[in-house]
């Protein structure tokens, strides 16, 4: 029972932050100024920028303005793209496969390797490897995404020209940008799991177990693992959640047709019904998962159970 | 007798696969800036280079500009308000449909027709109908004289595009799937990936070299130039400054440099408030810039320095020098202004132009040197077009008339009071502008549109600073010279593969 009211509780939460985001991202795109002026050409005359705002509704009431779009987002219609005169929605769910790739790719290798590296450090702590798996990590958390990807591309594709510079379509293509994507996510997940695992292995029952002569391998596998990688797959959860909301730079450094390359461009053209659709539909899937975490806690950890 | 025919059947049997293999070899790839939207010419908020290559228009130019014939045979004015074209017979839409006077009504009607909401309206805003005469004549009627007309049929929106076609499918899909009478046929269209074309064997200019073109989207400068040198592209837009020289040190590729093929810049002045209401202050800071210099060190020479708004290529031209760089002139001007100490002024700018802020950023130092103070704000494009040109009071933006190649294009809407882009307010110019719009006679109308250049020198309502050159970049085995009004015809490239 209090674990249902829990999960009533979490969702109800999750839905004011919908309605919230909503309200967020239509006004704060209003108050940056006016769409029908970016979006005729600098030649059109006021009669013909009047005749756009009119046709396009942006001259009604604000409060008007709001409430149709809402009623359109619950009912699936983001409005039409001002600048593909598409349905905003199709825009995006278009591009959401090659986002979700990008994102999927990234995702399985920095884990991958972050949980050998960051384990490996966990059990060498202070030495020569945990001191070089550190650096490595703090590096590729401190350098910016937008000049690692030059890098490679300069690198790999223009020196040694091993690797297309852009684009998708082979595996070669998804290469440099999973590796410029995954760069931070890698990094942060060594980090959380070394950092996990140390905290595991000082607790009583890692020390029982070494007391009763359990193989060092078998300790840190069977027991302090198992542990040590709640707060890891939270993580990741949450990185997976914002990484489908597109790699904004990554995508347009690498011409990848994703979410963040589309938001990026819509941006820049004031194509609001996008804009607004990309947003939503980003603050959706964070909702969404972290929802989904919290009742997977309800089951997994008994402790979290209110 | 058998012999002869066996050869001659070996021998056609080992010249049709050649012919058609060097057919199928030449393609090229076209590395772009932006990516595509849509493809309806009559509804297009985008630079026009793939449509340029699908669709015709009744006027063309040639690679020297000069208005030659194209899917209209010839063309006269009738009276002040009527030209009539006399069209091509014979030419067929790639999807087999007849192009006729119907086709030519049907395109223009779409674009005016109010309800239609057309974005590039205001590229034929004198326009006020169209009659079909008989399927090889039309007329077409502007609400006063428009000695821009022809002008204005040899780009889009006025590319024909297929009546039947279009109504059978709408607009958007049109814009997805575009049909039209050029030399090349659309293939496919992935958004944010690629456009690829492929030759109109039918083509009424004869059936195009290259067999098939894809352009690709890449929007980062590193990203496109890096595929240019690797072969993965064999022709980009769009060449960033600081990357040219990387481009002409390739062994593999060439820098393709338009003189006077890009924008001209300027610094847009808020004329009706002090202190840029004072001649005297305008010709001050005209005088403070150092054109020369911000050219030579910040562009390395890729533009040039101007003193008038139109470019070389445009009819109209007239040639005024830049304004000589002379601080000790301007700060005289300046203390006759009553500025002895300068003032200080804000000044916009944006991420739209080569280099810009750098440039903006030697503009706020050489006006420092006359003792005026430049609070300085680089905005993003998207917000730019929200404030400029009002705030300012000193702004950047780019100007062109590659649309037209017509001197009316590059300084109307930036010098006539009123005009959304216009922060000029000169009443003897306005008189000129708007004289300059009446006259049919091509002499004459040169008169004017000179003697507005001139007046624009005298009375200095904004800074002209240089006309930015066009960069691209290609393949070694590319033949393409680059035009003045920015398009890229496939048609006319060659490979030399």
């Amino acid at each position: 029972m209090k674990a249902l009211s829990f999960i009533a509780g979490r969702a109800l939460q999750g839905l004011i932050v919908m309605i919230g985001v909503s309200l967020i991202v239509f006004f704060a795109l209003f108050l940056t100024g006016d769409p029908a002026a970016v979006m005729m050409p600098p030649e059109a005359s006021r009669a013909e920028i009047e005749a756009f705002r009119h046709a396009m509704g942006y001259d009604d009431p604000i409060l008007v303005q709001y409430l149709r779009f809402a009623g359109g987002v619950l009912s699936g219609d983001f409005g039409r793209s001002l600048r593909f005169q598409r349905p905003a929605v199709d825009l995006l769910f278009e591009r959401l496969p090659a986002t979700a790739l990008l994102a999927i790719t990234a995702l399985l290798w920095s884990s991958l390797l972050g949980f050998v590296l960051g384990t490996v450090a966990a059990v060498r702590q202070n030495g020569a490897v945990d001191f070089v798996i550190r650096v490595i990590s703090l590096l590729g958390q401190a350098i910016p995404v937008f000049w690692l990807a030059l890098l490679l591309i300069i690198v790999f594709s223009l020196n040694l020209r091993w690797l297309p510079s852009g684009g998708i379509g082979t595996a070669q293509q998804l290469i440099l940008p999973s590796l410029a994507l995954g760069a931070y996510y890698f990094s942060a997940i060594t980090r959380l799991v070394r950092a996990s695992l140390i905290e595991v292995l000082g607790e009583n029952y890692i020390r029982t177990a070494r007391a009763k002569g359990i193989s060092n391998f078998r300790i840190v596998v069977h027991h302090a693992l198992r542990n040590a990688l709640i707060p890891v797959l939270t993580v990741q959860g949450m990185y997976f959640a914002s990484l489908l909301g597109g790699a904004l730079i990554t995508e347009i450094i690498f011409a990848w047709p994703g979410i963040g390359r589309l938001a990026v461009d819509s941006i820049q053209t004031k194509d609001f019904p996008v804009v607004q659709a990309v947003v939503l539909f980003a603050a959706f899937t964070f909702v969404v998962t972290n929802f989904l975490v919290d009742v997977a806690y309800v089951f997994l950890n008994p402790r979290i159970r209110l | 007798m058998k012999h002869v025919r066996a050869l001659l059947l070996a021998a056609a049997g080992l010249l049709i696969p050649v012919s058609l293999a060097t057919a199928q070899e030449s393609e090229i790839t076209i590395g772009r800036s932006v990516s595509t939207t849509a493809m309806d010419p009559g509804f297009l908020r985008e630079a026009a280079t793939i449509v340029d290559n699908v669709f015709d228009t009744l006027v063309m130019r040639d690679e020297n500009m000069q208005l030659v014939s194209g899917l209209a045979e010839s063309w006269k004015p009738i009276d002040d308000t009527t030209w009539e074209f006399k069209l091509k017979k014979g030419v067929k839409f790639h999807n087999g449909e007849d192009f006729d006077a119907e086709a030519v009504k049907f395109t223009i009607d779409r674009i005016i027709d109010p309800a239609a909401n057309s974005p590039t309206l205001s590229y034929i805003r004198t326009v006020s109908g169209v009659e079909v005469v008989d399927p090889e004549t039309v007329r077409i009627t502007t609400d006063g004289p428009d000695p821009l007309l022809p002008t204005r049929m040899s780009r889009y929106p006025t590319y024909i595009v297929p009546p039947d076609y279009v109504k059978s499918v709408g607009n958007d899909e049109f814009a997805r799937k575009p049909v039209g009478t050029g030399p090349y046929e659309f293939v496919e269209f992935i958004p944010d990936q690629h456009v690829i074309l492929k030759a109109n064997p039918d083509y009424w200019r004869g059936a195009p070299s290259i067999g098939k073109v894809t352009f690709r989207a890449i929007p980062d400068g590193t990203a496109r130039v890096t595929a240019l040198l690797t072969g993965e592209a064999d022709f980009i837009e769009s060449v960033p400054v600081d990357l040219a020289p990387m481009v002409e040190q390739s062994p593999d590729a060439d820098l393709v440099l338009v003189k006077n093929g890009g924008l001209t810049v300027y610094l847009g002045l808020v004329m009706k408030e002090a202190p840029l209401d004072d001649l005297k202050v305008r010709q001050a800071l005209d005088a403070a810039i150092d054109r020369k210099g911000i050219v030579d060190n910040i562009l390395r020479g890729m533009a040039t320095p101007k003193g008038t708004q139109v470019g070389p290529a445009d009819f109209g031209y007239l040639e005024i020098p830049p304004t000589p760089y002379d601080p000790a002139k301007a700060k005289k001007l300046l203390a006759e202004a009553g500025y002895p100490d300068g003032f200080s002024i804000k000044m916009e700018s944006t991420h739209r132009y080569m280099k810009d802020s750098e440039v903006a950023q030697a503009i706020a130092q050489q006006f420092g040197d006359i003792g005026i103070q430049v609070d300085q704000e680089v905005l993003d494009w998207s917000v730019y077009t929200q404030e400029v040109p009002r705030p300012g009071p000193i702004y950047m933006l780019g100007w062109g008339s590659t649309q037209t190649l017509d001197a009316d294009a590059a300084v109307y809407a930036i010098m006539r009071s009123g005009e959304p882009y216009s922060t000029v307010d000169v009443p003897e110019l306005d008189a000129l502008l708007d004289e300059s719009r009446k006259i049919v006679d091509p002499a004459a109308r040169e008169k004017v549109l000179q003697e507005i250049q001139k007046v624009a020198a005298e009375k200095v309502p904004l800074l002209t600073l240089y006309q930015e050159d066009a960069l691209y970049g290609k393949a070694r085995d590319v033949v393409f010279a680059g035009r003045p009004d920015a398009r890229i015809p496939v048609y006319d490239i060659r490979l030399t593969r």
